[in-house]
């Protein structure tokens, strides 16, 4: 890990497996999908099976792709709770770094879609008065993001600070 | 089954002249059209349509005036209107962000001015009153922003209180004229880069003997000619004054706008200066205050400005003024440094124009190679601070650091930084704002 995304002082704090698994699911659900669409197209219009070779190629290619990609990504994450501020960094080829004071904070959001409830995950998106601010964590299991959740707003309310 | 009667209350209602303001071109429209008949003394029925309209537009106005009342109780603004539907607005004055004196064209013909609140988080139409005197307006400011402070300070008085003695003192404290402002624009980036477009097109239609073409580019010309001449009535005698409630803009040739900047709620500013206008030592001045995030990028006028064009030393001591919460630093006096010579791979041309800076009070970023644009912010300011670095950057080993601020003309961005530096600057910049807060 280079020195520009160096935690702050602890570690980083990965977020649950269950992001990959969640995303690379995402993947194959559109992957089978499109096979789907295809076969029913070759049917419908009675196509060539020959056709078929490069477009399963190409389709298993883009799947390992995402796999791998989903992969880097759901490792890039990480966050530190320092003792006024929230450091968050993500992703593997445009890299970030965020770091947002408990002071600062308007309010936080937690989030959990049907599909995020079905791998027991929420993101916890944190908001301050600049809409610039892009302070969100995917894929915490949901007992620590509820853990972060208050521990975010007892500490912004005890540490904030006028406009 | 008796209801409790509120107590009487001094209240107060809006100028009796609203009415006719307010319907001003109607009426006029409607006397016009019919003038001759009117002289004549023979009235055809459109002409008793048009009258029946405006006696009946009349009698609502006039019911409408009679129904809204306006006062002060405990530490609210109270504004009751309508006739069918009443209406109760409370605005609190502990929540004002600023307020604001316009006056529109006619309004000002007959010496009226729009009151206007910004109240935080609402939006435009929450806090008008329309229309009142221009004393009665200026008054009304000024007991609204001191029982503000007061409320905000925790010594509420118990009872509205009239301005006391005479008016606070007021001192101007910069005045565009008008030859600067007529020159300035002309000299604008727009303006030059508009110029060489139509150059470039002209020329190429007399290149190709096609004459008629540039009728194409009439309209064209007309609407960027309409943005400048708003720019002209917008901007025109703008005047900025030391008030006891913060920095106040007047402005405007047929419309008269009004705004106070409250001091410390300046989240930062920015100073402009085109290629243009260096050479006459001019800048522009944008300001951004909480609350009032305006993206108006229509390249119109815009309520963020605080001197569209003056003397560079002129732009710099109201940028000190302005940032009086912090201790009036100085932005020209922070050290700026530019990126490292490898970042021409990722900036070629703007490389040059890049650098940052970080002093005891503020960040500093400057960026822009047509306008060359100064961002300031103070530490205590700062909402919360970013690295991002894409893969070219990265095999560069260059990151940008990034000050957010809240929605407004003011973005501290120091791009293709040294990543070791951006780091280094990331984490000094969030020492120096922890420090600020606390304060």
């Amino acid at each position: 890990m280079n020195e520009l995304f160096a935690p702050p002082g602890t570690d980083w704090q990965p977020v649950s497996p269950a992001l990959a698994r969640l995303r690379r699911a995402l993947v194959l659900v559109a992957a089978v999908g499109l096979l789907v669409v295809l076969v029913v197209a070759t049917l419908l219009f009675s196509l060539p099976w020959g056709l078929w070779l490069p477009v399963v190629a190409v389709l298993l290619g883009v799947v390992v792709w995402g796999w791998v990609l989903v992969g880097r990504n759901a490792r890039s994450w990480g966050y530190a709770e320092r003792e006024e501020e929230l450091y968050v960094k993500h992703g593997a080829l445009f890299r970030r770094l965020v770091v947002v004071p408990y002071g600062r904070m308007q309010y936080v959001d937690v989030q959990a879609g049907p599909l995020e409830q079905a791998y027991k995950v929420a993101s916890v998106h944190l908001h301050t008065a600049s809409p610039g601010t892009s302070a969100r964590i995917p894929g915490l299991p949901a007992a620590e993001a509820a853990r972060l959740r208050d521990r975010l707003t007892a500490l912004g309310q005890s540490q904030a600070a006028g406009l | 089954m008796t209801r409790q009667q509120p107590a009487e209350r001094p209240f107060k209602r809006l100028s009796p002249l609203t009415p006719l303001v307010r319907s001003f071109i109607l009426v006029v429209a409607g006397v016009a059209s019919f003038w001759d008949d009117i002289l004549r003394g023979e009235f055809g029925p459109l002409a008793w349509i048009v009258l029946a309209m405006l006696v009946a537009g009349a009698v609502y106005g006039t019911a409408s005036w009679l129904r809204t009342k306006y006062w002060i109780e405990a530490d609210e603004l109270r504004v009751d209107t309508g006739i069918v539907s009443r209406q109760s607005r409370r605005i609190r004055v502990d929540r004002l962000q600023g307020v604001d004196i316009v006056q529109p064209f006619v309004a000002r013909m007959f010496g009226l001015a729009e009151l206007k609140m910004d109240v935080a988080g609402g939006g435009s139409g929450e806090g008008s009153l329309a229309f009142l005197s221009l004393g009665d307006a200026q008054d009304l400011r000024e007991v609204l922003l001191s029982r503000r402070d007061a409320v905000r300070a925790g010594l509420a008085p118990e009872r509205p209180e009239e301005p006391e003695g005479p008016p606070q003192p007021e001192q101007v404290v910069a005045r565009l004229d008008l030859g600067t402002l007529l020159l300035g624009l002309l000299l604008s980036p727009e303006t030059v880069v508009f110029a060489v477009l139509l150059a470039v097109l002209g020329g190429i239609f007399i290149g190709f003997g096609e004459i008629g073409g540039i009728a194409a580019v009439v309209p064209v010309l007309g609407g960027f000619a309409l943005t400048q001449m708003r720019k002209l009535t917008a901007y025109y005698d703008f005047t900025v004054l030391t008030t006891p409630n913060g920095l106040q803009v007047r402005r405007g040739l047929f419309e008269r706008s009004t705004q106070t900047v409250t001091l410390p709620r300046v989240q930062g500013v920015v100073v402009t200066e085109p290629l243009m206008w260096r050479s006459f030592g001019w800048a522009k001045l944008d300001v951004a205050v909480a609350g009032t995030g305006g993206s108006d990028g229509d390249g119109g006028p815009s309520a963020s400005t605080v001197m569209p064009v003056a003397d560079r030393a002129v732009v710099m001591a109201l940028a000190r003024t302005l940032l009086e919460a912090s201790g009036s630093p100085d932005p020209d006096a922070v050290a700026l440094s530019p990126p490292p010579p490898r970042a021409k791979w990722v900036a070629p041309v703007g490389r040059r124009f890049l650098a940052v800076g970080i002093d005891d009070h503020l960040v500093v970023s400057r960026r822009g190679v047509l306008s060359r644009r100064t961002h300031v912010v103070p530490h205590a300011r700062v909402q919360s601070l970013q690295v991002h670095q894409g893969p070219v950057q990265r095999r560069l080993s260059l990151a940008d650091v990034r000050v957010d601020s809240p929605p407004g003309p003011v973005a501290v961005l120091a791009r293709h930084r040294d990543a070791h530096e951006a780091r280094a600057l990331l984490d000094l910049e969030n020492a120096a704002a922890r420090t600020a807060r606390s304060v």
